[in-house]
């Protein structure tokens, strides 16, 4: 089967896997230092449960991003019916799978360790949540660069609307 | 522009376009790998802390601010705070069923022995034996009351539920004299600390000698299992409880001046072993004449600095506290910068050591002050820590 993909095709599916994979990776590890401290939190004080979950929820973002890039090279390349991706048109899909893969990986893990922080400073003063709310939703931005010139390359890279 | 890649492709000697992905497949795992391990190896360190450093901020968050330590010295009787601390959930399980400084020892004993349990395995050696003060203070306690002749149920309002003698404290208190409490803790290291200390006890018949046996034993212990060195944590943990060393020693040392005790008076009673301050550092310091020329020979260290800071004041009033005072400032203020430099690694741990540590004095203070005449807010306010 594979055999049978087109070069450009075989180079987008390599993308796809950069991109939900360390966009993946980045997720797992910020989540689950996020979560060892919510559950830390929550061992403490039950109330804490609502507020650890949402710190917890926040390092998925990079994940999702990784993943709508992926679905949307394995969509337009050819990979899933459809016309196969030229030489090109395959680089570039590498390209964006690597924008938004490992801008996921650093954005995620940096926002794994603002969200663990954050969980802290709620369990210690429940003022602090807001504040906490900011501070971690700072790292999120290199997954959005990411995930934007991931879309830009995909959109001016001949790949999506082909 | 397809054919031009091909070409390349091509030029760089690749008979297929195959072979050209499996090199790219190649160079991207590897180059994967590589962001992988720079980018994770910072986090293992942190990794463990994550878990407990949520539950230990937690912890903080619920130690008393200063404005409900102010308003506990405010309180007209024992029987005020007792209430007001029942409305601790932390410390309510205890105010009913110990006395007030039992209760108190109690709620801290509690929260060394969670530390220890939930502590990542590099800080646990230390924390583990910093549960052992609770073993020594209930074997102080027994001591104290046998010789003040207590009965076995006022022995027992005097001990702390905690330690790894908990199961021990029936035989411990059943002990009628130092040799059957001896007996008593056969089997356990403090069988053979007090053994070594009877002589010198017999000798002088005080029970400090005693209690300077097990403070040596376990402050010596705590110092070696401290020193690993196996990262920053651990360097930092070993230092705070270095200091906390030293300045019990320098404690000893400054009151024994103040009073004009000569070395082989004061030698018994002072911690062998310090931190900075080293064995002969000890020596030298226990040595000296009188609280100026002790201050000559630690002139250098930062303890000399806090010493020399205040000699003005302790020249006009004559009291040691002064010093006291300034040397629990700097313990404070050691394991402030601790909580700051390392917050996702030690930090929260010594800052909950301190600041816990520090509200329990307090809360003594008040309790003490309460319990007899009718000591004014102000002057309670002035005693907290």
């Amino acid at each position: 089967m594979a055999a049978e993909l087109a070069l450009g095709s075989a180079l987008a599916a390599i993308g796809a896997g950069v991109a939900v994979g360390f966009a993946a990776l980045g997720s797992g590890i910020g989540q689950g230092i996020a979560s060892s401290a919510g559950v830390g939190a929550v061992a403490e004080d039950s109330g804490m449960f609502a507020q650890g979950l949402v710190f917890t929820a926040i390092p998925e973002t990079q994940a999702i991003y990784g993943f709508l890039i992926a679905i949307l090279l394995l969509v337009f390349s050819g990979i899933m019916g459809g016309s196969p991706l030229g030489v090109t048109s395959g680089l570039v899909a590498i390209g964006a799978g690597a924008a938004v893969g490992f801008g996921g990986l650093g954005s995620g893990m940096g926002q794994g360790i603002a969200s663990s922080a954050s969980v802290g400073a709620v369990v210690e003063d429940p003022d602090m949540f807001a504040q906490g709310l900011v501070f971690t939703a700072i790292p999120e931005t290199q997954a959005i660069y990411g995930f934007l010139i991931a879309i830009l390359l995909l959109v001016f890279g001949g790949i999506l609307g082909a | 522009m397809e054919e031009s890649i091909m070409d390349l492709i091509n030029s760089f000697g690749f008979s297929s376009p195959e072979a050209f992905i499996a090199l790219l497949v190649m160079v991207l795992a590897v180059v994967g790998a590589i962001v992988v391990v720079i980018t994770i190896r910072p986090l293992l360190e942190y990794y463990p802390y994550t878990y407990p450093n949520a539950r230990i901020r937690a912890k903080i968050g619920k130690i008393l601010s200063d404005k409900q330590i102010s308003e506990l010295a405010e309180t007209e009787s024992l029987e005020e705070v007792k209430n007001y601390l029942r409305g601790h959930r932390d410390y309510a399980k205890y105010i009913d069923k110990y006395p007030i400084e039992q209760a108190l020892d109690a709620n801290l004993a509690e929260s060394y022995d969670t530390l220890a349990k939930i502590a990542p395995k590099t800080l646990k050696p230390t924390l583990d034996i910093m549960l052992d003060q609770w073993d020594i203070k209930n074997i102080k306690s027994v001591l104290i009351a046998k010789e003040a002749k207590l009965n076995e149920e006022e022995t027992r309002e005097l001990l702390v539920p905690y330690g790894v003698l908990k199961d021990d404290q029936d035989k411990m208190i059943e002990a009628d004299s130092v040799q059957e409490l001896i007996v008593a803790l056969e089997g356990t290291p403090y069988a053979k600390v007090l053994e070594d200390a009877l002589p010198d006890y017999n000798e002088n018949k005080t029970l400090l000698t005693l209690e300077s046996a097990l403070d040596n034993y376990y402050y010596e212990r705590l110092l070696v299992k401290s020193s690993s060195q196996e990262d920053e944590n651990t360097r930092m943990l070993h230092s705070y409880v270095g200091t906390k060393i030293d300045i019990a020693t320098l404690k000893i040392i400054l009151r024994a001046k103040a009073d004009g005790l000569a070395y082989d008076q004061i030698k018994p009673y002072v911690i062998n072993r310090g931190y900075k301050l080293r064995d002969w550092k000890v020596k030298e310091l226990m040595e000296s004449e009188d609280i100026n020329s002790l201050l000559s020979s630690i002139e250098s260290s930062d303890y000399g600095a806090i010493i020399a800071d205040h000699i003005p004041e302790y020249n006009n009033t004559k009291s040691i506290a002064v010093f006291d005072e300034a040397l629990d400032a700097y313990e404070r203020k050691m394991a402030n910068n601790i909580f700051k430099k390392k917050p996702f690694g030690v930090g929260p741990i010594v800052g909950f050591i301190n600041k816990k540590e520090t509200e329990i004095k307090n809360l003594k203070i008040i309790a003490r002050s309460k319990r007899g005449p009718v000591v004014p807010s102000s002057e309670i306010k002035e005693m907290l820590l």
